[in-house]
């Protein structure tokens, strides 16, 4: 008698037909206890949606970030006391520094060569009035002509701050959209009157045209002041920053050359540090990668939060259908299921769940993207590369929590298995 | 050669501290195309046998061959696959799938065999027709009757022509018409050529088999044709027995007399 065979043809028969079963199978578990099911693929979608709509929140803070960034002119550099984006630690050996002054600006002036534009900058918080009108905590500068290209700023209305201005301290000064909404509503603005601080008194020569917000508050509420009228108003050993126009690509170069210019006018010597700092808006970014590094962690951590908690859930509805199917696992077993079939058929049916749970999640990820592009000012969308990882993803789930189980069906002694009521 | 050879087989379960002997050295080979009943109470040990037989068990002393292959020593892995080729099982509580329909449950095994998708089923409707249920595939299980579940069941372990049909106390779950019914399909399969191992408590149905072994205590205590094993068994259970076994060997007399007319001294 020759003992029979299963031949290797048999055996990718075998397991394409053991696959298609039990995914039939797995259909039928689910179907048949649909509130449990359902109850379980809830969790995971909203487990899967949770994550989703974290990492799309972040995404859209970083780009908006970016975004704003570029606001303040990519080939803009900004000499200053201080330098941007360095911690605490550093704060004592930079307070001592001298302020930029505007002996430092007009040597800027004279010996920079490749600047397309320097503007000094100066910032004070005032009260400006019109007659009975106030508006309190507005953004006043003292600049010179070159802010309008610096900072990317556009005329709206009028003229703006000369060089002549700056020279002769005279009372010219030219307002930004909110102020003009907040004082002209539908009137001519220009030649009109408003009082600044307790003291100064200016004449709107021209206006800008709205810029947004940038950094979650609108840049638009500002004054700008020539800089002598302003130090004189606001006081003249206050600090300024210098903003210098770099032509694009040549930013590093144009770095070198204002921190030669700025140690020739400050007279340091060769074994001497740098008494200022050159700040590029990248510099920013590295502050905020820091704080988006947290806000990331906290991402990841809600993740793996969620996975875990979903993929309870796949456990238990799967431990309940090992515990109701043993009686299947006995019969399958005696007419021939292997381990390995017994395994993949339970695997398959936490995978299913994870992964319905997880295409539910992923629409519902996208219908708040969706809703989040409409309400919020953030733009909100969710690529493809999201879909993808959440289904890999949650199959992941479904299969690793889905092992256990799967691993003490399979390993059921098969006539324990077919004894159990 | 033997279908089955039992060489000095025993199983013992360890209970902690003691050890329990359900087999104690069972000698035994089955033919190829017999039809033999295993008799014994409960607690006997046959249904430790007839897991070692069906591989769903291993023993812990001696040697099985099945088909001429060892199968004491066999992995997990491979005694399942042992189980797919060479054992149709029929059990007492049907043991099918409730999910599925007939057809599916019939199908079932022939997935573990490898066989493709349309020869299943062309297949699985064929031993459908063998037990008259080709009207009665669509239904699950408990849209059909206590004998055509068993029925169904039959038809599952001949689809996969197996070298030995396996049933356990196949009447057990059924009224007396009904596991008439079946007990007289196994006797139809038997005249086909299937070797069947018919495991039972009652010695009425052992005495309509041609050969029973009686097994008390975990050994084989009489080994011979069906009536006679039943007889003695019977005797020992009292009068009512006696009366159903002789009753039962007079229907396979009966039976056996129908079918080979031409037969001098029938």
């Amino acid at each position: 008698m020759k003992p029979r065979r299963i031949g290797g043809l048999g055996r990718v028969v075998r397991f394409a037909a053991e696959v298609g079963d039990a995914v039939v199978q797995a259909a039928r578990s689910l179907l048949a206890h649909r509130l449990r099911a359902a109850l379980t693929i809830a969790g995971v979608s909203v487990g899967i949606m949770a994550v989703i709509v974290i990492f799309m929140v972040e995404a859209g803070m970083t780009n908006s970030f970016a975004s704003q960034l570029n606001s303040l002119g990519p080939n803009t550099l900004y000499v200053h006391k201080w330098a941007w984006g360095v911690g605490g630690n550093d704060w004592w050996k930079l307070r001592n520094r001298p302020v930029v002054s505007q002996l430092d600006y007009r040597a800027v002036v004279a010996n920079a060569t490749l600047p397309l534009a320097v503007a000094p900058l100066a910032n004070a918080e005032a009260v400006v009035a019109r007659g009975e009108k106030e508006v309190a905590h507005v953004d006043v500068r003292g600049t010179a002509e070159a802010f309008l290209d610096a900072g990317g700023w556009q005329l709206r209305r009028g003229r703006f701050i000369s060089d002549l201005d700056h020279e002769l301290g005279s009372d010219a000064c030219v307002i930004g959209a909110d102020l003009e909404d907040a004082f002209f509503k539908g009137q001519e603005p220009l030649g009109q009157r408003l009082k600044v601080g307790p003291t100064a008194r200016c004449t709107v020569v021209g206006s800008l045209v709205r810029k947004g917000n940038a950094f979650g508050r609108s840049q638009d509420g500002l004054l700008v002041l020539p800089l002598s009228s302003f130090l004189r108003t606001f006081g003249a050993r206050r600090g300024l920053t210098i903003a210098v126009v770099a032509p694009a690509g040549k930013v590093m170069e144009t770095e070198d050359e204002i921190v030669a210019v700025m140690r020739a006018a400050r007279r340091l010597g060769p074994d001497q540090a740098d008494n200022f700092s050159v700040n590029r808006q990248d510099k920013i970014l590295q502050g905020f990668n820091q704080t988006m590094m947290v806000t990331n962690l906290v991402g990841i951590l809600v993740g793996v939060i969620t996975a875990i908690v979903a993929g309870i859930g796949i456990m238990n509805i799967l431990l309940v259908s090992v515990k109701e199917r043993t009686r299947e696992i006995g019969i399958r077993r005696a007419l021939g299921a292997r381990r390995a079939s017994i395994l993949m058929q339970f695997l398959c049916e936490a995978v299913m769940v994870a992964l319905v749970g997880g295409a539910l999640g992923v629409a519902l990820g996208a219908g708040a993207a969706a809703l989040i592009d409409l309400v919020s000012p953030m733009p909100a969308s969710i690529d493809p590369k999201v879909v993808l990882g959440g289904v890999l993803g949650s199959c992941l789930l479904g299969a690793v929590f889905g092992l256990w189980p799967a691993l003490s069906a399979a390993f059921l002694p098969p006539i324990d298995a077919l004894r159990h009521e | 050669m033997a279908l089955i050879e039992l060489d000095h087989i025993g199983k013992a379960y360890d209970l902690g501290l003691t050890r329990v002997h359900a087999l104690r050295d069972i000698h035994l080979a089955i033919e190829p195309g017999e039809f033999v009943a295993i008799i014994g109470q409960s607690g006997s040990g046959k249904s430790t046998l007839m897991n070692i037989l069906g591989c769903l068990d291993v023993p812990t002393t001696g040697r099985y061959r099945l088909a001429g292959r060892d199968v004491s020593e066999l992995a997990d892995d491979e005694l399942a696959d042992v189980r797919n080729l060479e054992i149709g099982f029929v059990f007492q509580s049907f043991q099918l799938l409730p999910r599925a329909s007939a057809l599916e449950n019939v199908e079932l095994p022939l997935i573990y065999r490898g066989i493709p998708r349309k020869e299943r089923r062309e297949r699985a409707i064929e031993a459908l027709r063998r037990v008259q249920l080709d009207d009665r595939m669509k239904h699950k299980p408990t849209e059909l009757s206590g004998g055509q579940r068993q029925r169904v069941a039959i038809a599952r372990a001949l689809v996969t022509e197996p070298s030995l049909l396996l049933a356990d106390e196949p009447t057990g779950n059924l009224d007396s018409r009904t596991g008439e019914e079946i007990v007289g399909l196994f006797l139809d399969l038997h005249r086909k050529g299937n070797t069947i191992v018919l495991v039972t408590h009652e010695p009425k149905l052992a005495a309509r088999c041609p050969r029973a072994v009686r097994i008390v205590d975990g050994l084989v205590i009489a080994d011979g044709p069906g009536v006679e094993v039943a007889m003695a068994n019977a005797e020992a259970m009292g009068a009512e027995v006696v009366a159903q076994v002789l009753a039962a060997s007079a229907v396979a007399e009966a039976a056996a007399r129908a079918r080979a007319p031409e037969a001098p001294g029938s």
